[in-house]
């Protein structure tokens, strides 16, 4: 079946996530998604011990994360401090499309992959560069992570309960949006190219683009000259708006009642015809003024339910209501998950089979889908530097042995 | 507002008819050059009176989430349940690469405006719809909101203090991911539009996209080490050490997920402080090897941190390799020497109120910038600019619309 981006190739000089989740999803839509590695500094995710048997050591294709970033790519092998290596990188270049790259700034000028020469090899490039802070500025060097990017971007310090001034999240949440965000960059670029035959250049600041997310938090402190108030769950234009216990431990439901109507029909479903005359929640703004009353009176209504229940309760009469889920709830209890498929089993290299996290781009037309997962570093050097690149068997020994092409199934050097 | 210039989606033309959940996406496509023309019922749409406002005054064009969320689009109001309305909306699909939409599954079908409609006299059309569960399953017609999408999408569970109930992040991020999504998407089907001539629907649901995004905490994760992941304060569970460390002023956050990282900063506690203890080689190696000592450690970097102010940390912490970065308030980000040393904020202009600066370009492409060519629209501000200009309604028909409450 065709999928969307058949017949795009992709080069990635990446770690990490934010930039191999972009040939990720490109891989996914049909691109063949070629990445650049180096035994001499492994990915991150190439450093993974298995949580269960540590004994093991490292274990550079079975990390969880690798698969979710990195299903369905291909993988080389150069060591790019050779001149050699970085001709090869170029040629390789030279018959792709797209270049990803998410380096720390300046390293791919250093190497000579850099745009300008990039360009050169193959005048209507699309080429993403990724970093924390951009490609300019006195902090353009600096060393970030997902959850850096959080803090560094307000994100941490605007949200949760107020009495708590920072709060964070455990999925890395900036590296999944710029991500997507890059992605979209690239897709914009390729349209531009379709129509003009132009390529170009483009920088992503992971701090920029997630100020970005929050840019309606910003407009208050760039109109009103304030700082937004920490809401937790609450809302300014919504009451009841929060999350709510239930019974078992750790169990919770998320209920949003929009209006007056909605709200009858939740006293309605609690069995409480006297909140709705209660004049401290007869309307919104009531509502809103006596939020903290009116949490306390839901929480104690909800900490008896179940929270499954109570949410199909709840929707049954037209009320936005969720259980908050876990990955466990997510898998085993969630039917709309599970009749739109989800999560995808994906083969594995070592494996056999795991399961991840859906790609859900919704393209009824032409679906995606994940290729293999679990790749050992240059485990299709033979493929892109022969089959597709056009070496000999003579070249490719040369290079091995030269030590532009990195073989061997030998472990990545920790660094 | 039309004169693009050179950027990347000049020529494009996207039909916006969305709430909070698809407003971002518009914004995506509108700032990237794309001819976004945002459809609102007659009167205006309800996210005109979502707060706070600028200068608090309560007003259709003061919303910041309006203002922020439309940039670059042009405006036209139209109502879908009536026929005459219904037969604009169908002329000009006819003329646009997107329709984004985001009414509950079936709505637009029922109005004859769904993409089996459109797409006969239109086959290349992209048609992206997102919803809170997608246009297919049981709870196709669950109701839903930014906060139940952040719940049933497993990101609630594992955000905020272990002692704390869940908490969601401020923003509406679900909503922004699912926009986020419905771009890329949309633009990947338009890559295929134009070279194949098939346009096709993008079914994006919010509990999906939200459930991806948090694959970090997933599938893969979880059958692979058996543990459920859960809130966890500010700290990264499987990156040792992690989170937010006090300063003299504030707070610094710290990552540490490489072994030559965890040297410099040992070597840095131990030059401060006089810790021999930091150096000890077994605190060595990948995090796993650091993860039973997590408080101790975090104790050690506490006695750094606290004796600096958060700049010193940073900055310093930075120059030796080590990833600190400041917990930065609203303001603290209005004010960044990076971000200011780059333009990041741009003022735009809006006519006959003043001027705002906003928040600036995700990514910036060499050749086609992304730019804001505008204000978000006035209720029908293009109503004249687009029905007569470009439909060729003529004027007396327009005014006849206007009476009858279409536009």
């Amino acid at each position: 079946m065709t999928r969307a981006l058949d017949g795009l190739r992709v080069v990635e000089f990446s770690a990490g996530m934010a930039g191999p989740w972009v040939g990720r999803f490109m891989a996914y839509c049909g691109a063949e998604v070629i990445r650049v590695e180096s035994k001499q500094r492994p990915d991150v995710v190439r450093l993974y011990v298995p949580p269960g048997q540590p004994e093991r050591g490292t274990q550079p294709q079975l990390s969880p994360w690798f698969t979710d970033w990195n299903a369905g790519k291909r993988f080389v092998a150069l060591d790019l401090t050779c001149p050699d290596a970085v001709d090869l990188a170029r040629r390789l270049v030279a018959a792709s499309d797209v270049v990803v790259e998410n380096y720390s700034t300046g390293v791919m000028e250093k190497l000579g992959l850099g745009y300008a020469e990039l360009r050169r090899a193959k005048p209507d490039l699309v080429m993403l560069s990724t970093s924390g802070y951009g490609d300019t500025g006195p902090c353009r060097q600096y060393v970030t992570w997902g959850p850096n990017i959080e803090a560094l971007a307000g994100l941490s310090t605007l949200s949760g309960f107020a009495e708590r001034d920072c709060t964070v999240t455990q999925y890395a949440y900036p590296d999944a949006l710029c991500g997507l965000h890059g992605l979209f960059a690239v897709m914009c670029a390729l349209d531009h190219r379709q129509r003009t035959g132009c390529g170009q250049y483009i920088n992503l600041s992971q701090f920029e683009a997630t100020v970005g997310v929050v840019g309606h938090q910003i407009m208050e402190t760039l109109a009103n000259g304030r700082e937004p108030r920490r809401l937790g769950n609450r809302a300014l234009h919504a009451a009841p708006h929060g999350c709510y216990p239930c019974r078992g431990e750790d169990r919770w439901c998320a209920i949003a009642v929009f209006g007056d109507a909605e709200w009858e029909r939740l006293c309605a479903v609690a069995g409480r015809p006297e909140w709705v005359t209660d004049p401290r929640f007869a309307t919104q703004p009531a509502r809103l003024e006596h939020a903290e009353a009116l949490d306390r009176e839901i929480a104690a209504w909800t900490s008896s339910q179940t929270d499954y229940a109570l949410m199909e309760a709840l929707q049954s009469a037209g009320i936005a209501a969720g259980v908050v889920q876990n990955i466990e709830d997510q898998m085993r209890r969630d039917p709309q998950l599970a009749a739109r498929g989800f999560f995808e089993s994906i083969e594995h290299l070592v494996k056999g089979t795991v399961v991840a996290n859906g790609i859900p781009l919704g393209l009824t037309g032409t679906p995606g889908r994940s290729g293999p997962a679990g790749a050992a570093v240059g485990q299709d050097n033979d493929y892109v530097f022969g089959e597709l690149l056009g070496l000999t068997p003579e070249a490719l020994r040369h290079y091995a042995d030269a030590g532009a092409i990195e073989t061997g199934d030998d472990e990545p050097a920790g660094a | 507002m039309n004169a693009a210039g050179d950027a990347a989606l000049r020529g494009r033309r996207v039909l916006e008819v969305a709430d909070e959940k698809g407003v971002y996406c518009g914004k995506l496509l509108a700032d990237m050059g794309a001819d976004v023309i945002k459809v609102e019922p007659p009167g205006g749409d309800a996210t005109r009176r979502i707060p706070p406002f600028w200068r608090d005054e309560p007003h259709p064009d003061r919303s910041l989430f309006f203002l922020y969320m439309n940039t670059s689009k042009r405006g036209i109001t139209l109502d879908l349940t009536k026929p005459a309305g219904q037969a604009l909306f169908k002329r000009l699909a006819e003329t646009a690469h997107v329709v984004l939409e985001t009414f509950p599954p079936g709505y637009l079908d029922a109005l004859g405006l769904g993409y089996r409609s459109l797409e006969a006299s239109n086959p290349g059309l992209v048609f992206t719809s997102i919803t809170g569960f997608g246009q297919s399953g049981p709870h196709r017609h669950y109701a839903s909101c930014d906060l139940v999408a952040s719940a049933l999408g497993g990101a609630m569970h594992v955000t905020g203090a272990a002692e704390d109930p869940p908490v969601t992040l401020a923003g509406s991020q679900a909503h922004q991911m699912a926009s986020s999504f419905a771009a890329a998407s949309s633009m990947i089907a338009l890559f295929h539009s134009t070279l194949r001539g098939e346009g096709q629907h993008v079914d994006i649901s919010v509990e999906e996209t939200t459930s991806s995004v948090t694959h970090i905490c997933g599938a893969g994760k979880w059958l692979d080490d058996g543990i459920v992941p859960r809130r966890w304060g500010t700290g990264l569970f499987h990156s040792v050490p992690s989170g937010a460390y006090p300063c003299k002023d504030g707070k610094v956050y710290l990552m540490v997920n490489r072994p030559l990282h965890w040297k410099a900063l040992a070597e840095w506690i131990h030059e401060v402080t006089g810790n021999e203890e930091v150096l000890d080689p077994m605190f060595d190696g990948p995090s796993s090897n650091r993860q039973p000592y997590r408080e101790l450690l975090d104790l050690f970097i506490s006695e750094l941190t606290t004796r600096l102010t958060v700049e010193e940390v940073y900055h310093e912490g930075q120059r030796r390799h080590i990833a600190f970065t400041p917990v930065n308030t609203a303001t603290d980000v209005t004010r960044d020497a990076q971000l200011l040393a780059r333009d990041y904020f741009v003022e735009v202009e809006h006519p006959g109120v003043g001027r705002l600066r906003y928040p600036g370009a995700p990514y910036r492409h060499a050749e086609t910038p992304w730019s804001i060519r505008g204000p978000a629209p006035r209720v029908g501000e293009h109503n004249a600019e687009i029905y007569c200009g470009e439909l060729g309604v003529s004027e007396d028909e327009l005014r006849a619309l206007h009476a009858d409450g279409i536009v």
